[in-house]
């Protein structure tokens, strides 16, 4: 059984159509660099898997439930599917520990005491052991995010979307984010992860997938594609993005 | 003219029972107007229409009326229309709960909703129950940005009591009004009063600045 599956899913903004039947089978252990222009409905992609964007066509399964079989069923889907933002989305009111041990404890149901410890645990793990009292506001951008994947982590999903995880760091904050997914896909996490970095995507995927105007365009190995791009407009984006 | 401390100090039991009975009903307005405004306030940022339509027109119709007149309406329309005696505390409690639970309602509307929704997907995408999201995430944040104009509000309310001389509680400003029709020291015992008011909404101020020093400002 996929880990993802998309049925000719549909979503549309308005009279926008941004996902048209798209068709996608993700398995276990994948880890799927999606990229494409702006626009191209990669992030929409992303953000219907955990429902966070509503289907209005198809199906949509993963890890078994669709997301069209309700409340309780999403929140299933969600424990499922840690995600990670653009904008890091920490919890202001929180340190860094608090934020990683909150989901354990109100979705897991975890107590104070093994929450705190799993959730310093992963913050060693993503090398911020000793900001676990910080603020979010007292950390760099690329310590916040780090923050921000333990959290996903934390709820022990069985999948991971990043959503241009390194877009709003410098550049050289983005390297310490990069380690940190490449270490986890080296555990053999299964992710799905919208983004520019190519060199991830040459390093770390295990499959490309470009895409077009709500639809897959490309898809397939990233070293041979990046290598050798076959499909015009793929070539055109990379020239773009290099 | 003299002004005459000793009028004052004559005054002076009065005046301390009138302001006590507003910090009353103001404490107790304002307790019940918290609840009244947040449960509006959420109902118009996050209920379905017909919630969002009931609080749309609660709030329409405090905000469009003067609170001279919600409170008249109480105390006399009221008994008449319901058949219920209310005695003139309850009235003016029960007008301040009513009129500042509307204004607060558009305060927590405002301040949850400004919050910037990143914070709700992330809640969301840990397969938290939207309440959850509400309570512990949005909600704390929210209730930070909401402390500046709450403390406006407490303020207003606070002089908005002495509206109720119109239905005689016996509140600071009906106070300051009877010894004056007594002794006709308007100089003295309206000071008296309006240094008496400036205590009180003094304090509401000193407060507000501790909490608002004991939360971290986000």
């Amino acid at each position: 059984m996929s880990m993802v599956e998309f049925r000719k899913v549909t979503k549309r903004f308005g009279r926008v159509v941004v996902l048209n039947e798209v068709d996608l089978n993700i398995e276990s252990g994948e880890v799927v660099v999606l990229i494409g222009p702006s626009g191209s409905g990669k992030s929409t992609l992303l953000r219907c898997i955990n429902a966070l964007e509503e289907i209005d066509g198809g199906d949509l399964i993963v890890d078994g439930i669709s997301v069209r079989a309700g409340r309780s069923h999403v929140r299933l889907i969600r424990q499922e599917a840690g995600m990670v933002f653009q904008q890091f989305n920490l919890f202001p009111q929180m340190t860094a520990l608090e934020n990683v041990a909150f989901g354990p404890r109100h979705v897991r149901g975890l107590n104070r005491t093994e929450a705190l410890s799993q959730a310093r645990e992963l913050l060693s793990k993503v090398g911020l052991a000793d900001r676990a009292n910080y603020y979010p506001s007292e950390l760099s951008g690329g310590q916040q995010q780090r923050v921000a994947i333990a959290r996903a982590l934390a709820i022990k999903p069985k999948l991971m979307l990043f959503d241009e995880p390194t877009s709003a760091l410098d550049p050289e904050l983005r390297h310490e984010v990069l380690m940190v997914m490449q270490s986890l896909a080296e555990e053999g996490m299964t992710m799905i992860v919208v983004t520019h970095e190519m060199n991830f995507a040459r390093r770390v995927g295990t499959r490309l997938i470009f895409m077009e105007n709500g639809k897959i365009a490309v898809d397939g190995d990233p070293v041979a594609l990046l290598a050798n791009p076959e499909n015009p407009r793929l070539r055109e984006f990379l020239q773009h993005v290099n | 003219m003299d002004f005459d401390w000793s009028v004052i100090v004559d005054a002076m039991p009065s005046l301390l029972s009138g302001a006590r009975l507003t910090i009353f009903i103001t404490l107790g307005g304002l307790a019940g107007g918290l609840v009244v405004g947040f449960v509006a306030g959420l109902m118009r940022a996050y209920g379905n229409a017909l919630l969002n339509s009931i609080a749309f027109a609660y709030i329409e119709l405090i905000r469009g009326t003067p609170i001279v007149v919600q409170v008249m309406f109480i105390y006399f329309a009221l008994p008449v229309l319901a058949n219920v005696r209310i005695s003139p505390i309850s009235a003016a409690v029960t007008a301040i709960v009513v009129n500042a639970g509307a204004y607060i309602a558009e305060i927590v509307r405002g301040s949850f909703l400004s919050v910037h929704k990143g914070l709700k997907e992330a809640g969301l995408a840990l397969g938290l129950p939207f309440w959850k999201v509400l309570l512990y995430i949005i909600g704390p944040v929210a209730f930070r940005r909401m402390i500046p104009p709450l403390g406006n509000q407490f303020i207003v309310s606070l002089k908005d009591t002495s509206l109720f001389i119109v239905i005689g509680v016996g509140e600071l400003t009906r106070q300051g009004q009877e010894i004056m029709a007594a002794n006709f020291r308007a100089v003295e015992i309206w000071t008296a009063v309006a240094v008496f008011y400036l205590i009180m909404t003094g304090t509401l101020t000193l407060i507000l600045r501790v909490v608002e020093k004991k939360m971290r400002m986000l």
